[in-house]
Order: structure tokens, then C-alpha cells, then sequence
């Protein structure tokens, strides 16, 4: 991560480098299923080209906006909860495609409401927002080991980035898409 | 938690739940988040035969397995895990991490490293109270509880304070976060703090990067003060809101002073106050399991906190509840004042405009929160101008054998507690954590359910139920950050009303957009 000092900030309040694609792998390696998003990052950086750069957090809510500026496309990974369909299946949209406003849920402030945040205040905010989401079964122990589906859906996921990213966002992912890994 | 023990509570739950269903299936209300699953923000309402809310248990997400994680980890990792863990206020338990360390293995820091500690802490409860004002308590105030759903978010509060307005929050926000990571590194992979001390030292250049951003920050608190007073408190509905019955409770305050007994969220004795006002207790933190015990309920995997020596009676306000609550309102509560004379100011005000201490609203404490934003920016202003803070000695090597450690310090959400034992090579072999939203789970619980009682009545549900309830628990603010980075990022809501047998006769659903339908 670069960092300015405070005499030179940067008003879009950005704490990420600017590139033409950041792929931003969500999740915390110590709580099971959500491990995924730090395994996808450490194999991506491996081949990821001098204009991508690949960011693993387990940051949540508005400090997400750091990550969603100055990047022209984002490529989101990270695990999903919806108890609908069975753990390691695989979900590709873009934010568009949720058609929604932030939820009134202030709690639950998240990357859709950071985004929206950055558009509103007319910060340098990704263009385009691909999300590849897995469905996890357990998010929430501490030092669980991940679920197989889930551990399956690591390789079909890396090759869907490595694709997302030579390909323009634009050309895919018109509507949400659902593939069973 | 021990496989044992984790297989007996879970064998509680199901008992407790079976029957709770059992002894309350005459009808039911349930609000429960759709997304994330398990128990996360769920609260349940239960009508009596005549309709009218007879209990509301509010439940909290709570993360699994942490205890048995870390046995055998070494203590020194603890200041990285245990901020890794929580995704939400990663220096709190970094520092009280690191303070446990210092207990641990018996060493004092030297003053410049106890004081980069605090200025880095202080810098924390900046950034995190200011989001909290503008972001997430917000739409409740500055948006206001009765706005169409659609506008009750983050755009709707930029919407009434303006994009300028919007644009200085999100640039002093990164000011305060650069700052941070000055010192202590990245918030969520810090590399600061160190039994004995911290790992870097301030510079006189960094010490006159803090001096300048300190400066701003007080005139940024001063700023969203003054908001306050205009949008909320020249508003009379919204001053009518905090001060309604339904979101009051008198109960103990518990929080951490210094030695005169005023606001500190670095270090100092726990002070405890009744429901009067008066001190009940004052003491170190490490003795703080003479004085706080858990109660168990069926219900809830939610362990709630309450005073030993009071003890529990159920779910009731009062001096004989053990009932205590954390957060801001609760540290102005129990202190005399604030050290730094601007927020002492906005003290006195807070008090003298509600009627004195101890202040039992509820809703204040979005006020209290924006008082201590300027304690904090104003304590940041002193800390960067002491010439102690770029002393070179920042470390203390530890010589002791470690055994047991304790470290406290006042999370923005309340009282936070780490407490570690080891064996003689220093890896845990037990660490017991208390965070802020488990303090406040006894009061929560009856925030909910007093404002369950005094909206719901049979299967009639307004739709703003779904606001008011959760209002009752957003002020404090509990924690639900372990979980939320996963998609979708709202939390929808499900309010359903069942019949005897269980029926539905009546659905409300918010979906993400805010939107509330009826089927």
C-alpha cells in the first residue's frame, strides 16, 4: 500500500495505488469457510500483470472504501451466506446488477454502501465492480478448517479471475449467473 | 471453549429453545436478518394470548472457537490475532492485547511508549466514533427515525449534511487512518504493540504530522458538535425521542477513569456507579472477576455480564439488578469530567440539558459519543505536543516469567477485557475475552424488549416496528463487524406473526433497498 503524508492527501481519501484493476479478496483467514478470499489472493499475485494489483483484507464496512477508488475495474472475491445453495457454489454479478440502494440496515454498512458512498461524493470510484461470491457454510469459527465444496470452488474461482482480467468487464457478467463448482 | 463444555451449552440451547417455542407458540414475532444466518442480530418476540408482547430476546453473533484456537499459541501472537479476529475495532484489542503482555510478564513501559500508545489509541476512538456518528447512528438522527426507508442510509445523511459535509468526514477519516498506520502499521496486521512497550518510536517529524492532523480533528469535532446541536437537538421530536421512556433504563454504568476520576480509554481503574449516581465501586482492572460475572440463559448463546456482588434478578432496571451497562454514556456517567476543556465543556452542557447525572437515556449516547470525539482529538492535541513523545527509550525488555496477564482498556464500544494465563514459556493455555457488547447484553436485551412492548400489539406490526426495535440496540452499537464483509452488505429484516398453531397470519419484509413489503 502506498501512503502519502498528510501535507500531500489525496481528497479522494484513497488509501490504495492507483491501477487500471484491483482484484479486492475479502475475508478472514482465521474463520474457516471465509479463508477463501486471503487463498485466492496468494495464487492470483502469482500471476497477476504490472496494471492489477491484488489486495487480500478481512476489513469490513466503510474502511472498504479505501479499495473501492482509483482502481478503473474491481474484481470483488469473497464468501456469501445465503443458506440457498449449497456450500462452494459460485455467483458472479456486478453491483449493478443488485439493484439496490444501501440498505437502511445502518449496521450493516458494507462494499455496495462504500461504494455508493465514493459515487455520491464523486471520489475516483471503480467503474465497474465484478463479484465472484462462494456460498460458505461457516464463517464463524475461529481456526475451523474450510468446507470441501468450498476448498473445490479455489481453483475454478482463480481461473475466473484470470479470465475477468484479460477480458473487459463490460463483455461479461450481464446478469447474475450462478455455476456450481 | 473446551469441546465438552461447548457440547453442554449447545445441548442447553436446544432444550432452552424447545421450550421456549413450547411455552410461547400462541403467536410469535420474529425479526430476523436473512443474510447472514445463525443466530446473527436475531431478535424474537413473543405475544401473550392476549397479543401484546410478553418477552423479546435479542441475540447477538458471537464468533466460535476462539479459546480453543489459541491454546498453546504463544502470548505474543495474541496482539495480531486477536485484532485479525475482529474486522471492526482492531486496535481496541491490539492495545488491550498488549497491555495484558505488559501484566503478563510484569513490566512497565517507559512514559514515551505509554504515551505513542495512547495518542494511537486516541487516534483510533476519533476515527471510529466519527464513522459511527455520521454513518451508522446517522440515519436514526440526522436522517431522522421516520424518514421514507429508502433515504434512512449513508446517502441520505450526505443528502442533509451536504457533500462537502460528506467529503471533510471521508478525508479526515483517511488523515486519522494515515496516522495510524504511521506508527502502528496497518489496523488489521499491526506491528506496534510489545510487551514492554512498542515497536517504533515517533520521529519529530511524525510527532509534527500528529500535531497538524490533531488540530484539524479538534475543529472537525467541534464541527459535528455544533451539526448535532442544529439537526438534533433545535429538533424537538428528536429531542422528545431520547428522551422517551420507552428507550430509558435505570441501571448501574460501569467505565474507566484516571486518577481524579475522568474519562480514560487508555488506562486507569474501572469505576462503577449505581442507578443513583453514587460510586458503587472503584477498582484496578485486574480484579475485575471479583466484580463481573455472566449469566446463562436457554435462549441465547450470549453470555450477560452483570455485577457479582449486586447478582442477578432477571431481566429489571434498578439497585438490586446486577445489570450494568458500557459505551459513552456510560463513561460519562460514571466520571467526573473530562481533562481536556473543550469536551469538559460539552460535558457540563450534555448533563445540564438532560437533566443531570446520571443521564438513563439510551439514545444520549450518540450524543456522549460525539462528547468524547472531542475529548479524544482534543487529548491527541496535548499527546503531540509533549516532548516526551519522541524519546527514543520505547521499550522495557521483559525479565520475568510469564504467568497471567490482564489488560483493559475502553473500546469505542465499551469496557474491553483481555485476560491470558500461561505456562512458563509464555503459551496460552487460557485466555478469557470480554468485549463491549457482552457487558451491554442484559441492557440490550431490555432495550429491545421495552420497545417491542411499547410499539407491537397483536398481529398488527407497523413498519416502523422494524426501525424502532433495531434503534433500541444501534445506539450501543454492538459489534455484528465479525461477519458483515460478506455479501450482500444490509441486513435485511423478516417480522413474522404466528398463530397458535403456528400459522403465519401476518409477514413484513425489508429487503435491501429498504423497501418493506407485506405478504
Amino acid at each position: 500500500m502506498s501512503s502519502t503524508s498528510s501535507s500531500e492527501v489525496d481528497p479522494s481519501g484513497s488509501a490504495a495505488q492507483k491501477c487500471d484493476i484491483r482484484v479486492l479478496c475479502l475475508g478472514n483467514d482465521l474463520l474457516g469457510d471465509d479463508s477463501l478470499g486471503s487463498m485466492v489472493a496468494a495464487h492470483v499475485r502469482q500471476f497477476a500483470p504490472a496494471n492489477v494489483e491484488v489486495v487480500s483484507t478481512p476489513e469490513t464496512g466503510l474502511h472498504l472504501l479505501d479499495y473501492a477508488l482509483n482502481a478503473t475495474r474491481l474484481i470483488v472475491v469473497d464468501t456469501v451466506v445465503t443458506g440457498s445453495a449449497p456450500p462452494g457454489t459460485i455467483y458472479e454479478f456486478r453491483d449493478t446488477d443488485l439493484n439496490s440502494l444501501p440498505g437502511s440496515s445502518p449496521h450493516y454498512v458494507g462494499l455496495f454502501e462504500a461504494l455508493a458512498v465514493a459515487r455520491h461524493l464523486r471520489l475516483p470510484a471503480a467503474e465497474q465492480v465484478l463479484i465472484l461470491a462462494v456460498e460458505a457454510r461457516d464463517c464463524s469459527t475461529v481456526g475451523e478448517n474450510m468446507h470441501p465444496a468450498v476448498v473445490a470452488a479455489i481453483p475454478v474461482l482463480i481461473k475466473m479471475v484470470r479470465d475477468r482480467m484479460s477480458a473487459g468487464v463490460g463483455d461479461i457478467a450481464p446478469n447474475k449467473k450462478e455455476i456450481a463448482a | 471453549m473446551p469441546e465438552e463444555k461447548e457440547q453442554i451449552l449447545h445441548h442447553t440451547w436446544q432444550e432452552g429453545a424447545a421450550k421456549a417455542n413450547a411455552g410461547y407458540t400462541r403467536r410469535r414475532i420474529t425479526i430476523d436478518p436473512i443474510t447472514r444466518l445463525e443466530g446473527h442480530g436475531k431478535i424474537d418476540i413473543f405475544l401473550d394470548e392476549a397479543g401484546q408482547v410478553e418477552r423479546a430476546y435479542f441475540q447477538v453473533p458471537e464468533l466460535r472457537g476462539f479459546e480453543k484456537f489459541v491454546q498453546g499459541r504463544p502470548a505474543e501472537e495474541m496482539p495480531q490475532i486477536t485484532s485479525r479476529i475482529c474486522g471492526v475495532c482492531p486496535t481496541a484489542h491490539h492495545m488491550a492485547a498488549t497491555k495484558a503482555l505488559d501484566s503478563l510478564y510484569r513490566v512497565d513501559p517507559p512514559p514515551a511508549a505509554k504515551k505513542i500508545r495512547e495518542l494511537v489509541y486516541n487516534t483510533f476512538m476519533a476515527e471510529d466514533h466519527a464513522l459511527h456518528f455520521y454513518f451508522l447512528g446517522g440515519p436514526d438522527f440526522v436522517v431522522g427515525p421516520d424518514a421514507p426507508p429508502t433515504e434512512r442510509n449513508v446517502l441520505g445523511v450526505i443528502g442533509k449534511v451536504g457533500v462537502e459535509t460528506g467529503k471533510k468526514v471521508i478525508a479526515m477519516r483517511r488523515r486519522w487512518r494515515e496516522l495510524i498506520a504511521l506508527v502502528a502499521g496497518k489496523a488489521v496486521h499491526p506491528v506496534f504493540g510489545l510487551p514492554g512497550g512498542v515497536a517504533k518510536r515517533v520521529t519529530p517529524d511524525m510527532q509534527r504530522q500528529f500535531q497538524e492532523v490533531a488540530a484539524e480533528g479538534v475543529e472537525f469535532a467541534k464541527f459535528t458538535l455544533q451539526l448535532f446541536e442544529d439537526v438534533v437537538l433545535k429538533n424537538t421530536d428528536y429531542v422528545s425521542l431520547i428522551l422517551a421512556d420507552v428507550y430509558t433504563h435505570r441501571t448501574y454504568y460501569m467505565g474507566m477513569v484516571d486518577d481524579c476520576n475522568r474519562v480514560n480509554f487508555y488506562d486507569g481503574p474501572i469505576r462503577v456507579v449505581t442507578p443513583d449516581g453514587k460510586e458503587w465501586k472503584r477498582f484496578p482492572p485486574e480484579q475485575y472477576l471479583e466484580h463481573i460475572a455472566e449469566h446463562v440463559e436457554p435462549w441465547s448463546y450470549v453470555k450477560f455480564c452483570y455485577l457479582k456482588q449486586v447478582g442477578w434478578n432477571g431481566f429489571r432496571e434498578g439497585i438490586d439488578s446486577g445489570i450494568y451497562s458500557v459505551a459513552p454514556l456510560a463513561r460519562l456517567n460514571v466520571s467526573d469530567g473530562m481533562t481536556t476543556p473543550l469536551a469538559h465543556e460539552a460535558y457540563q452542557k450534555f448533563f445540564s440539558t438532560l437533566g443531570g447525572k446520571p443521564v438513563h437515556y439510551t439514545l444520549a449516547n450518540h450524543w456522549a459519543r460525539l462528547v468524547e470525539l472531542l475529548y479524544a482529538t482534543e487529548r491527541m492535541k496535548e499527546l503531540a505536543v509533549d516532548p516526551q513523545l519522541t524519546d527514543p527509550a520505547i521499550r522495557v525488555l521483559p525479565t520475568e516469567k510469564p504467568r497471567e496477564g490482564i489488560g483493559v482498556v475502553e473500546a469505542p464500544r465499551g469496557t474491553l477485557v483481555h485476560h491470558y494465563q500461561t505456562d512458563e514459556n509464555g503459551l496460552i493455555q487460557k485466555a478469557n475475552l470480554i468485549v463491549a457488547t457482552q457487558n451491554n447484553s442484559a441492557r440490550m436485551a431490555m432495550s429491545v424488549e421495552k420497545a417491542a412492548k411499547g410499539l407491537i400489539s397483536g398481529a398488527d406490526v407497523p413498519e416502523s416496528v422494524l426501525n424502532r426495535v433495531e434503534m433500541a440496540f444501534r445506539a450501543y452499537d454492538p459489534c455484528h463487524g465479525c461477519a458483515t464483509h460478506s455479501l450482500p452488505g444490509s441486513m435485511p429484516l423478516l417480522v413474522r406473526v404466528r398463530n397458535q398453531s403456528g400459522k403465519t397470519l401476518a409477514l413484513l419484509r425489508r429487503d435491501f433497498d429498504g423497501s418493506v413489503h407485506r405478504e
